[in-house]
């Protein structure tokens, strides 16, 4: 399945729900809709034409003005790739689990709720992962963030 | 015997600093008498925060911090980072670039295999294999200090090509190990393969099924293992890969004893890559022209290369005007990996566990960061 | 350890005395610089090139190193690679159960003082000195194992000078 084909087939399917990017290149990077993220990754996975049943990765981002999430997942049958990502103000810092689709979501997103302080729902063990135990600084991956010890490179 | 007894069960730890965890990390096992019964994982004891420091570097000031993202395969960090970039800028890379780029990656495949097959029988009591793969290994890293002066961390793929050339030594003595190194292979093949002790430790231990794989999001050679036929260089084919003739090895049953027939041939085949890529690569430059004040613009990409550990991932975010990226994300195959052990020691002998971790080929800095 | 400091003082009271003392100086460091036992402790890169160093091409059992898993049966601790903020207790953890004699060599850049995440890092130790007491730095990242081993003899020349009163 080439590129255009797959970008019609997904919007095709899912409409009002997703929107297609020009920031991705080569892959098609799309954006979804928060409340149907769960939803959308059920149909994506079980169905047959596309059968994403590999999750590659689960990125936050913190571009300054609003948090974002990065899903990239694949398919090793069909050898299909794309992206696609939700976006939420830093009010509304809070997103579903997907662990139920793929188990492998699970210490991603912990992850991400260590370092963004993006708190996930439905996720089953939300606890200290990557950082000290007595950790009270905060959540060092936000761009406002700062520590007494933390040195940043000078500019040369 | 047992019947009248009452037995409890009790937590063991196995701690940060031990000699089979293969780096930095720590297990808490409950255990009922020698069985395991659940497997937690602890890590984070190898977190340097090479992401966030990362956001303070231009991309060239990147590669040698990547570098150290997972240092047995250098070079493959590297590719993986500078592969993303291009990507994102639509920079064209030379064809002798290419070319040289490959031969690093693919040397850099049997290296990384080889410090695995040493330390893997190294844990499991055969102290003469470890021997023998660093041996070897250290004919490889001579052709890298030729090239690029470095033995580990050698910050030699540049966005845009490669930072030097091959000197002229470097091809005769490429090709003269290249004669010598399959006749090594039958060397490990003759001491391991067929030896009883390491056929009952590593028959039907750690058996994980294809869906348990893919549900967990494992890759590389683990996966192929347990009889999934999935290589991106073959699926998602990335730089020349696709001009070259090369198997995929898979297994059967996804045991300990597939993962490491899979990975000795993967040397094999890694071995015969470099063979074509020295024959059919061409003169020409190594290096594309990228401004100084290099400044991709706005957009994101993943891109992911096939790993000796798995895939490993490059997620990039530029923001149009800066010279440093916006964010960077690594993904190592290893992280998965570690997630789904807990899965398949539950019933194990504790020793089981030392010979899965060891055959998973983990690697903390890639599960840290 | 009493005893053992006191015995120079002892001996010297008898004629001939300090020619025993001289001996026994020069026959203990001798031996404990011949046969230092290493406690396996390798966290990032520099503990392939110390995997590497004790291989097959630069062998350290020629200077009488072997490693030992147990902090227990070894004295010397090789801190290679970066030590985190969440490792570090566990350092001085190992170092605290070592017995005297002991002594720590910090290889590589890192445990110097941050290496290459001196700068822009939330969780990286920077340097062991101010975690435990280091007596020989090995500065590079990696270390060449030519260097890992000339660290080493600088430690051994280190203790050959020593004498029985100064060990802890």
């Amino acid at each position: 399945m080439n590129r255009d084909d797959l970008i019609k087939y997904l919007l095709e399917n899912h409409p009002g729900k997703i929107e297609l990017l020009d920031t991705g290149k080569v892959e098609p990077f799309f954006a979804l809709n928060k409340e149907y993220l769960l939803e959308f990754c059920r149909s994506i996975k079980t169905d047959d034409i596309l059968a994403m049943d590999f999750l590659c990765n689960i990125a936050a981002v913190d571009t300054g003005e609003k948090l974002e999430v990065v899903y990239s997942v694949a398919s090793a049958k069909n050898r299909i790739r794309f992206d696609f990502k939700v976006v939420m103000p830093y009010e509304e810092a809070e997103v579903e689990s997907v662990q139920t689709v793929w188990a492998g979501a699970n210490w991603h997103e912990r992850e991400i709720w260590e370092l963004f302080g993006i708190n996930v729902r439905n996720h089953d063990n939300l606890t200290r992962f990557l950082l000290p135990d007595d950790w009270n600084q905060g959540n060092p991956m936000r761009k406002n963030w700062d520590a007494p010890d933390f040195i940043r490179m000078p500019e040369l | 015997m047992t019947q009248g007894l009452r037995t409890e069960e009790f937590l063991v730890n196995m701690g940060p600093h031990h000699p089979s965890t293969h780096g930095v990390c720590r297990f808490l096992l409950t255990m009922d008498g020698e069985v395991v019964v659940k497997a937690v994982p602890y890590i984070g004891y190898l977190h340097r925060a090479i992401e966030k420091i990362c956001e303070n570097r231009t991309y060239a000031q990147c590669i040698p911090i990547i570098d150290r993202f997972e240092y047995c395969t250098s070079m493959s960090c590297e590719l993986a980072f500078c592969l993303a970039t291009e990507k994102l800028a639509g920079i064209k890379v030379p064809e002798r670039a290419e070319y040289l780029r490959i031969i690093m990656v693919e040397l850099n495949r049997i290296a990384s295999h080889l410090i695995w097959f040493g330390t893997t029988s190294l844990d499991l009591g055969a102290i003469t294999p470890f021997l023998y793969g660093f041996r070897e290994r250290e004919d490889i890293l001579d052709l890298y200090e030729m090239t690029c002066g470095q033995r580990l961390t050698y910050n030699y793929i540049r966005v845009g090509g490669v930072s030097r050339d091959i000197p002229s030594d470097f091809i005769p003595k490429t090709k003269a190990f290249l004669e010598k190194f399959p006749e090594k292979v039958e060397d490990y093949v003759r001491l391991l393969n067929e030896n009883p002790i390491w056929m009952v430790r590593n028959q039907k231990v750690g058996v994980m099924s294809a869906e348990l794989a893919l549900s967990y999001g494992v890759s590389g050679p683990a996966l192929r293992a347990s009889g999934v036929k999935f290589d991106i260089r073959r699926d998602d084919p990335y730089s020349i890969y696709d001009r070259f003739d090369f198997e995929i090895p898979t297994g059967t049953n996804g045991d300990c004893y597939d993962r490491y027939l899979v990975r000795l041939e993967e040397m094999r085949q890694s071995a015969k890559i470099v063979k074509q890529a020295i024959e059919q690569m061409p003169e020409g430059e190594i290096k594309t022209k990228v401004p100084t004040n290099f400044k991709p613009p706005k957009g994101e990409v993943y891109s992911r290369i096939e790993n000796s550990r798995g895939e490993m991932g490059v997620y990039i975010q530029s923001a149009g005007d800066s010279k440093k990226p916006l964010r960077l994300k690594l993904r190592g195959g290893s992280f998965n990996q570690l997630q789904v052990m807990p899965e398949i020691v539950k019933g194990g002998k504790i020793a089981d566990l030392v010979a899965v971790m060891a055959s998973m080929d983990i690697i903390m800095p890639e599960v840290d960061r | 350890m009493g005893l053992i400091k006191k015995l120079p003082v002892y001996l010297e009271k008898f004629p001939g005395g300090g020619i025993v003392t001289t001996s026994l100086d020069y026959v203990f460091s001798q031996s404990q610089a011949s046969s230092l036992w290493y406690l396996l402790f390798g966290t990032a890169c520099c503990a392939i090139e110390l995997m590497a160093t004790g291989a097959s091409r630069y062998d350290f059992d020629r200077l009488g190193m072997i490693f030992r898993a147990s902090p227990r049966q070894s004295d010397l601790i090789i801190a290679a690679g970066t030590i985190t903020k969440k490792m570090a207790p566990r350092l001085r953890l190992l170092y605290d159960q070592m017995a005297e004699p002991r002594y720590v060599i910090a290889m590589g850049g890192c445990t110097v003082k941050g290496g290459p995440f001196y700068y822009d890092s939330y969780a990286v130790e920077k340097g062991i000195n101010h975690i435990v007491p280091v007596d020989v730095y090995i500065p590079g990242c990696p270390p060449r194992p030519e260097s890992l081993l000339e660290g080493c003899l600088t430690l051994q020349k280190k203790i050959k000078k020593l004498k029985i009163g100064d060990w802890s």
